[in-house]
């Protein structure tokens, strides 16, 4: 198959295990983040990936042919690293010629290259600078300039923006995703910012505890998380425990909700419930109707854009967040009813 | 003029207090390089100019007598031989140090502060300690030599010195030691990334230490070389204990003409000469490595 092939790697440092039994394919021309808290294993997946670990146990594949022994130095997969690691003792245009002056092209070829690559990351003209006379944006984009300059099979970014302010890392992440769709490379970027993977990536492999807790498209995820894990991580949720009754339906608390379907339900079971803030709808008054389940307002806060409100429903704190136009208007102490569609209301295992 | 604008101010031109603070700071330890260094060398000059009398006695005078005599072939001889003695001593024990200094580096933190108090505290041993150690180890009837003729290495015992080689080994030593503690810094410092980026662009490892790891490192070597020489050139103890007189120092000739001919202005003459090439040595290293010279 086309694209890159991680099969059942894994990866030890002494007793502790970074990386657990990972399996998963990447298709060509896909842009893929590794998204997970720090210590799940992701920057130690991607080194392996570039060739920079090798697997203890498990292979990697590029487009059907076996590259697990391969050395970094022969796979050339172009990587940015956190620290960029530019070379201070060069200068910018010779930062990303280095990889062409190793492939042996002349001078001229290099110099045309150098050009073509500071136009594409919008920074003509720059090859004499000096990497110290550089803002921290600019020497962002070298580092992908040269990264790109030996055109790389494979993409690899490892927490590339983290250095970077708010604003700017939002300008790099769509300038990036931009660049990525145009030259259509196939691209792995290692983060922990959930905004980051779920803005810029075709499809995210949540990890933690070195395994991949969820793959799939970043709307899939945060849909429908697989695990309390993946629930928590990516996004808020609320998490409440549940009695499992049948395919659809679970008591939570003296309440009884329909959830969605589960696949294979355990039934008379303790389970999560999984609802996002955005999702639960508050009204003031019982409305008829199913899924509803009354609170006591604890704690309000007016964002202007949306209200969060804090909810204790059976001891539990509920967190809703709702648009301005729908909130009730009620205050701390008030007495509130939550409706909780049904579709949205996802069981994960205890 | 706004409010705005006093802090600025305030920013640009410290207040008089500040100024006296930072005067007064900077006082001890210029008092400090006047008395202990700058004045026994402006003595030590004047001396060098001295008229030399009998029985080890000068008079105070203005010739050129005794900077004269540093132009004889044995002085010369003597001085050429200190310096490619330091060199030598320079290029050994940087390239022993910059790979343990290395390895330091990457150590995990308590190995490295294990190490590092370990290399701190061999300097508590004084050099005239060091040196007889190596006497006593060198000799004939010492540890190495018996555990070499039982190894069947040396046919019979005999001793390992004086010579070149135990001046060289002795010296090498002396230096490590400083070396490694020198060269520490600057390889922590030294972004593990840096050769890892520049295999992902198609460098052997041995070549992206070549292109990338080498050059960064240029600076700081080269300082710990210089650092070495300054330390050997004079080097007194050593090569009179574990050498034979072929391999006399110039600190050993200014010692001798002081103290054995009684001839101090020579002496001085001499000092002035070693600690004036020492000086032209680090102004031309300073030149070559303008504007680079990290970590010294």
């Amino acid at each position: 198959m086309f694209g890159l092939e991680i099969s059942n790697v894994t990866k030890a440092f002494g007793a502790h295990v970074a990386v657990d039994d990972v399996s998963m394919s990447i298709p060509q021309g896909e842009f893929v983040c590794f998204l997970g808290p720090s210590g799940c294993g992701k920057t130690t997946l991607m080194r392996m990936v570039a060739g920079l670990e090798s697997p203890g146990e498990g292979a990697i594949a590029l487009n059907g042919r076996d590259i697990t022994r391969q050395p970094a130095n022969v796979r050339k997969f172009g990587m940015v690293f956190q620290s960029l690691a530019l070379f201070p003792h060069l200068s910018v245009g010779e930062n990303i010629a280095f990889s062409l002056r190793l492939q042996g092209q002349d001078g001229r070829q290099r110099k045309a290259r150098v050009e073509e690559l500071l136009t594409l990351v919008r920074l003509p003209g720059m090859e004499k600078r000096a990497v110290s006379q550089l803002s921290g944006g600019q020497r962002q984009r070298v580092a992908i300039a040269r990264a790109l300059a030996q055109e790389p099979p494979v993409f690899l970014l490892d927490e590339p923006f983290s250095a970077l302010d708010a604003k700017l890392r939002e300008e790099m992440q769509i300038e990036l995703r931009l660049l990525q769709k145009r030259l259509k490379i196939t691209t792995i970027l290692v983060t922990h910012d959930q905004r980051e993977a779920m803005s810029m990536a075709d499809s995210i492999a949540v990890m933690g505890d070195g395994k991949i807790q969820q793959y799939g498209s970043p709307l899939s995820i945060y849909r429908a998380p697989a695990n309390r894990f993946v629930a928590n991580f990516v996004g808020l949720s609320n998490l409440l425990p549940v009695e499992v009754l049948d395919a659809d339906t679970v008591r939570f608390g003296a309440n009884i909700l329909k959830v969605a379907p589960m696949p294979a339900p355990t039934l008379s079971t303790q389970a999560t419930l999984s609802i996002r803030p955005e999702d639960i709808q508050l009204t003031a008054a019982n409305a008829p109707g199913d899924n509803t389940v009354s609170g006591r307002i604890t704690f309000i806060r007016d964002m202007g854009s949306s209200v969060e409100v804090h909810l204790d429903c059976d001891g539990r704190d509920v967190l809703s967040v709702v648009q301005p136009r729908d909130w009730i208007g009620a205050g701390t102490g008030d007495v509130a009813h939550l409706r909780l569609p049904q579709n949205q209301c996802r069981v994960l295992a205890a | 003029m706004t409010d705005l604008a006093l802090p600025l101010k305030a920013e640009d031109a410290p207040p008089d207090h500040d100024r006296l603070v930072l005067a007064g700071l900077l006082s001890l330890p210029t008092l400090f390089l006047v008395t202990l260094c700058l004045i026994p060398l402006f003595l030590l000059l004047q001396l060098s100019f001295a008229h030399r009398g009998t029985g080890g006695l000068w008079s105070p005078g203005l010739e050129l007598t005794q900077y004269a005599q540093l132009l004889t072939p044995q002085f010369l001889k003597v001085a050429l031989f200190s310096f490619s003695l330091a060199l030598t001593t320079a290029v050994i024990s940087v390239a022993l140090a910059f790979p343990v200094a290395y390895f330091i580096s990457r150590m995990k933190r308590r190995a490295q502060i294990a190490w590092l108090v370990g290399l701190l505290s061999t300097l508590s041993l004084s050099e005239v300690l060091i040196v007889f150690s190596f006497q006593v180890l060198l000799s004939g009837s010492g540890g190495l030599v018996k555990a070499l003729v039982a190894l069947g290495v040396m046919a019979s015992p005999h001793s390992l010195y004086p010579n070149f080689a135990a001046v060289m080994v002795c010296l090498v030593y002396l230096v490590l030691p400083y070396i490694i503690l020198f060269l520490y810094p600057a390889m922590s410092q030294l972004d593990d990334d840096i050769p890892a980026a520049a295999t992902t662009m198609g460098a052997s490892p041995a070549r992206a230490f070549l292109t990338v790891v080498a050059p960064m490192v240029k600076g700081p070597l080269l300082s710990a070389g210089l650092l070495v020489v300054i330390f050997t050139v004079g080097s007194y103890l050593t090569p009179l204990v574990l050498g034979r007189p072929q391999q006399w120092t110039v600190g050993i000739i200014i010692s001798n003409a002081a103290m054995t001919t009684g001839n101090m202005p020579l002496a001085a003459a001499q000092a002035v000469a070693l600690v004036s090439l020492m000086a032209g040595l680090l102004g031309l290293v300073r030149l070559l490595t303008k504007g680079g010279s990290p970590a010294s």
